[in-house]
């Protein structure tokens, strides 16, 4: 172990001491979506009825994240959150630089390691990174960086530090030749891989096969520290496709995993990838949103040299989703981002569930609610979505689970094709927690690839910071624990590079961080 | 039918002159059937209440809707009303030209929108493209009164046909086609679900037997002897087929895994074993440059074929119920043994794609002749290579043992699934289509 050097800086309590929560409770949203500002649509048809991607990062320095929402034929906005701590949501849309159209997604990070987040804006039509320049303002820098944003229909994003890379490598994922009005089906069209050569990127490496990509993700899948890429493909589109994961040797082409490597073909209408370690051995879960029902994977045999060989136990913890949970209408569902986050704070990750039929697709439920299933103790998810309040029926997309007013309880925000975006504000009852901020020097500031560690008592819980999945949508900020009843915990954190950090106890109830020794 | 009535059927050719002054035909209308049959095999892929059975009723109808729309063109044919269940006279062409080409492609694209009516929002565009594309081809250098009267009796033809189909107890799927609940049946040979999908935890379609057939006289028309009777002693049938099975899977060959794979033609990734044959007699027409009429009729009766099979092979599954050789080989032999292939959702006695098989090899050994070569091309774009077979009846068995190699079926589902093919397969032969 090198360093190990824990830094609370500026340990912040933002929220007065909350009661203690029950496993399961069920933390109460309220819609704010009229009252906070946050007035935005996703809107458009064939090339948008996949997309709808927003951003939630903090471009201003006030510690509360602020929101790129995608607009499709609509431009997209960044709307600067003035929400009071622990107070109701407030937003202001602001001339940012982002206001485009053809946007589907939006993704944060700091691509040029200033310290200043930067943003990757998904389109049909030419990708474009926007270089933050500070108080919530961006300008395009595809020709600073050499990044060559192609003419495609982009529709997923991952990005991870290979070593020794002064910049991050971008994988990109695309979708249908959006020429092929008549066959679009077998016209996927290849996902990028964007390497840095020196201080700007080379031409991108096209990642064939590729099979209509929905999402991506970089992901230590094995614990091996070294990367792979997972790649989420909608079978609507592709022929001779599956599911896919990349080998990302160091200074070699990527490869795809094989059969004969004990990667299983499996083919779903895959459109969000959500990752975290259920259990804490180690190997990410990774949860996979379709149609009917949704995947979670757990590793057949997780240990070291293991294969990326999956068993779906979606269905054993409770995750399936496959239809609606409430109403009349039990068509099966139509999933998309999904995530997972503690929105109660009692230690366990809870997972939600984006949903909303594709476009007038009759064999679907068009009323399709939101999930939010709540784990429990003995590691089962339970629905809770209209219980907490945020069990819309609109055509969802993209969300983001974040912590959006400073008190410790995640809120949330999903982007609607066309109908306005959605937020709710979590007023708990919620456990103690803490936030995990990682700064590192030089580049990969932000410590993508890293993991972060917290123990309370004997309870662990495990977070790979990860640029990318979901659906078309990403956070950049603390990582968010919730501590159960604990008013502290211990934290440590293994760096990209394998350096560990010493456990070190922190307060709960305000945001550590956490950064390697010199 | 027999391979010499669709030769003289092919005589008639794309123009049918029998009715002379009434018909013309100003575009070739065979690539109006197999552009339209192209985008229906996308369709049934795409579009997710298409199950095989599913599939099947639709070639079944669309093929019909492509037969009398030609027919009414074609004094040299006779219509299937009559002949087919409950199918009333079509309406009959009025006084004036009709063209032949344009005929066909308004009834088939009315027939295509109905019968799609729910796909996504991909498979309506593609039908609304094909409709504009073919629309504008078979119209070119066609006086306007033509065109509109041959366009209103292919829409007349298309919605006689599908006002048919509604009623046939198979036009309303729920839910994919699977009940929201399911009693599985106290019995140790009882079906069980054998899925991790929670929508499959009750059979596929249990009532898909009652549908009204096409050509057969009722969904038990073609009943078949009980499968071997459950066992677990070592000694008895039921155990050996299983024990089959299992040796099958443990010591399968890349070319027998080859076999399960192309024959696998899963609903939803792809156009299902209906629609691996149809794509088969599709690529047939345009290789062989077959006649119009001898196209369409090939066509009806291969998707009567199979659209029957579905519903015979239905009626026994629901009969019988029989486990499937995981639910046995895991409880009696291995614990720990998988097939190769994903289990269908559904009981396993016979076998839906060895039925079908069969009953699409006796319509085109019927049509084409005993010992005809082809080559199969249908998984290309899928990047698997194309297959050659000396006969129809070779490939239909090759379908029937891949369910072996995958570790889906037993040996009996299969042979009998064969053997109640060929009997579905002989009602649709039967039909009468020369005038």
């Amino acid at each position: 172990m090198r360093g190990g050097l824990v830094r609370a800086l500026g340990l912040v309590l933002l929220a007065a001491p909350v009661a203690p929560v029950a496993a399961q409770t069920v933390p109460q949203f309220v819609e704010e979506t009229g009252a906070s500002g946050l007035a935005h649509r996703f809107t458009g048809e064939w090339e948008y009825m996949v997309g709808g991607g927003v951003a939630a990062f903090d471009c201003n320095g006030d510690a509360l994240p602020d929101l790129a929402l995608s607009g499709g034929t609509a431009p997209a906005a960044l709307f600067v959150n003035q929400s009071q701590p622990g107070g109701a949501l407030a937003f202001a849309a602001v001339d940012s630089g982002v206001e485009m159209e053809a946007v589907t997604g939006t993704y944060p990070i700091d691509i040029d390691s200033d310290g200043i987040t930067d943003l990757v804006l998904l389109r049909v039509g030419e990708n474009v990174v926007m270089r933050g320049l500070g108080d919530c303002r961006f300008e395009r820098a595809n020709e600073d960086w050499g990044f060559d944003g192609g003419d495609a229909w982009s529709t997923a994003f991952a990005a991870i530090w290979e070593e020794g890379a002064a910049l991050p490598t971008l994988a990109i994922g695309n979708y249908i030749d959006r020429r092929e009005e008549a066959y679009p089906w077998g016209s996927c069209t290849d996902n990028w891989l964007h390497r840095p050569e020196g201080t700007a990127y080379a031409p991108p490496l096209p990642l064939t096969p590729s099979f209509c990509a929905l999402s991506m993700l970089f992901t230590d899948w094995n614990g091996s520290g070294v990367k792979s890429l997972r790649v989420s493909n909608d079978r609507e589109y592709y022929e001779g496709g599956a599911e896919q994961m990349w080998h990302l040797d160091p200074g070699q082409p990527p490869r795809l995993y094989t059969e004969a490597e004990g990667w299983k073909r499996l083919r779903i209408w895959g459109m969000g990838i959500a990752s975290t370690d259920l259990d804490a051995d180690g190997y990410p879960e990774f949860y996979l949103t379709s149609m009917a029902d949704n995947k979670l994977q757990r590793l057949a045999d997780p240990a070291p040299d293991a294969l990326p060989d999956y068993t779906d136990i979606a269905w054993a913890k409770g995750v399936t989703a496959h239809r609606p949970f409430m109403g009349e209408d039990l068509r099966p569902s139509t999933g998309w981002h999904a995530q997972f986050a503690d929105v109660n704070n009692d230690t366990r990750a809870d997972l939600f569930v984006a949903k909303g039929n594709v476009w007038e697709m009759p064999d679907f439920a068009m009323a399709d609610p939101n999930n939010l299933l709540l784990q429990g103790m003995d590691g089962v998810f339970v629905e809770a979505a209209d219980k907490a309040g945020v069990a819309s029926t609109q055509a969802a997309r993209g969300g983001a689970v974040v912590d959006l007013n400073g008190d410790g309880a995640l809120d949330l925000v999903v982007v609607n094709r066309n109908s306005p975006a959605q937020v709710w504000r979590n007023a708990g009852p919620v456990g103690t927690w803490i936030g995990v901020d990682l700064r590192q020097p030089g580049p990969n500031p932000t410590g993508i690839g890293a993991w972060v560690e917290v123990r309370t008592g004997e309870h662990l819980q495990r977070h790979e910071i990860t640029s990318g999945g979901g659906h078309v949508s990403g956070i950049w900020g603390p990582q968010h624990f919730g501590l159960g009843q604990a008013d502290t915990a211990e934290v440590r954190v293994i760096w990209p590079d394998g350096r560990i950090s010493d456990w070190r106890d922190v307060p709960a109830n305000g945001v550590v961080t956490v950064s390697p020794a010199d | 039918m027999d391979r010499r009535r669709v030769l003289a059927l092919g005589a008639a050719a794309g123009i049918a002159a029998l009715a002379p002054g009434r018909v013309m035909a100003a575009a070739d209308p065979v690539p109006v059937l197999t552009n339209w049959t192209k985008l229906t095999l996308q369709l049934v892929r795409h579009t997710a209440t298409y199950s095989p059975p599913v599939a099947a009723r639709a070639f079944g109808y669309l093929g019909v809707i492509a037969y009398e729309a030609v027919a009414a063109c074609d004094g040299a044919m006779t219509s299937l009303a009559g002949q087919v269940n409950g199918l009333p006279p079509l309406p009959a062409p009025g006084d004036g030209l009709h063209d032949a080409a344009a005929v066909l492609q308004s009834a088939l694209s009315a027939g295509v929108a109905h019968f799609f009516s729910n796909t996504g929002p991909s498979g309506q565009r593609a039908m609304a493209a094909m409709t504009r594309t073919l629309n504008a081809k078979v119209t070119e250098g066609l006086p306007a009164e033509v065109a509109a009267r041959s366009a209103a009796l292919g829409q007349a033809i298309a919605a006689h046909v599908c006002h048919w189909a509604d009623g046939d107890g198979g036009a309303v799927v729920e839910n994919m086609g699977f009940p929201h609940s399911y009693t599985a049946r106290d019995d140790a040979a009882a079906w069980v679900p054998t899925s991790l999908v929670r929508q499959q935890q009750a059979p596929l379609l249990p009532d898909w037997g009652n549908v009204r057939p096409f050509a057969m006289p009722a969904g038990n028309a073609c009943a078949l002897p009980p499968p071997p009777a459950y066992s677990e002693d070592p000694g008895s049938a039921f155990y050996a087929e299983a024990m089959e099975v299992y040796t099958a899977t443990q010591a399968i060959t890349p070319e027998q895994a080859l076999i399960a794979r192309f024959w696998s033609d899963d609903p939803m990734l792809s156009s299902t074993p209906p629609g691996h044959w149809i794509f088969v007699a599709n690529d047939l027409i345009t290789r062989r440059q077959m006649p119009l009429a001898a196209s369409v009729d090939l066509m009806a009766r291969l998707g009567i074929a199979m659209a029957d099979a579905f519903i015979g092979c239905w009626h026994d599954k629901t009969t019988y119920n029989l486990l499937r050789p995981v639910t046995y080989i895991n409880r009696v032999i291995d614990p720990a043994w998988k097939p190769l292939l994903t289990t269908p959702p559904f009981p396993e006695y016979p076998s839906g794609h060895s039925t079908v098989s069969a009953a699409a090899a006796t319509v085109l050994t019927a049509a084409l002749g005993e010992g005809y070569a082809y080559e199969d091309v249908t998984h290309e774009r899928e990047g698997l290579d194309a297959r050659r077979y000396d006969s129809f009846w070779q490939a239909a068995e090759e379908a029937g043992k891949s369910r072996l190699y995958g570790g889906i079926h037993f040996r009996s589902a299969i042979a009998q699934g064969l053997t109640q093919g060929r009997c579905i397969g002989a009602h649709a032969v039967a039909l009468r289509t020369v005038a």
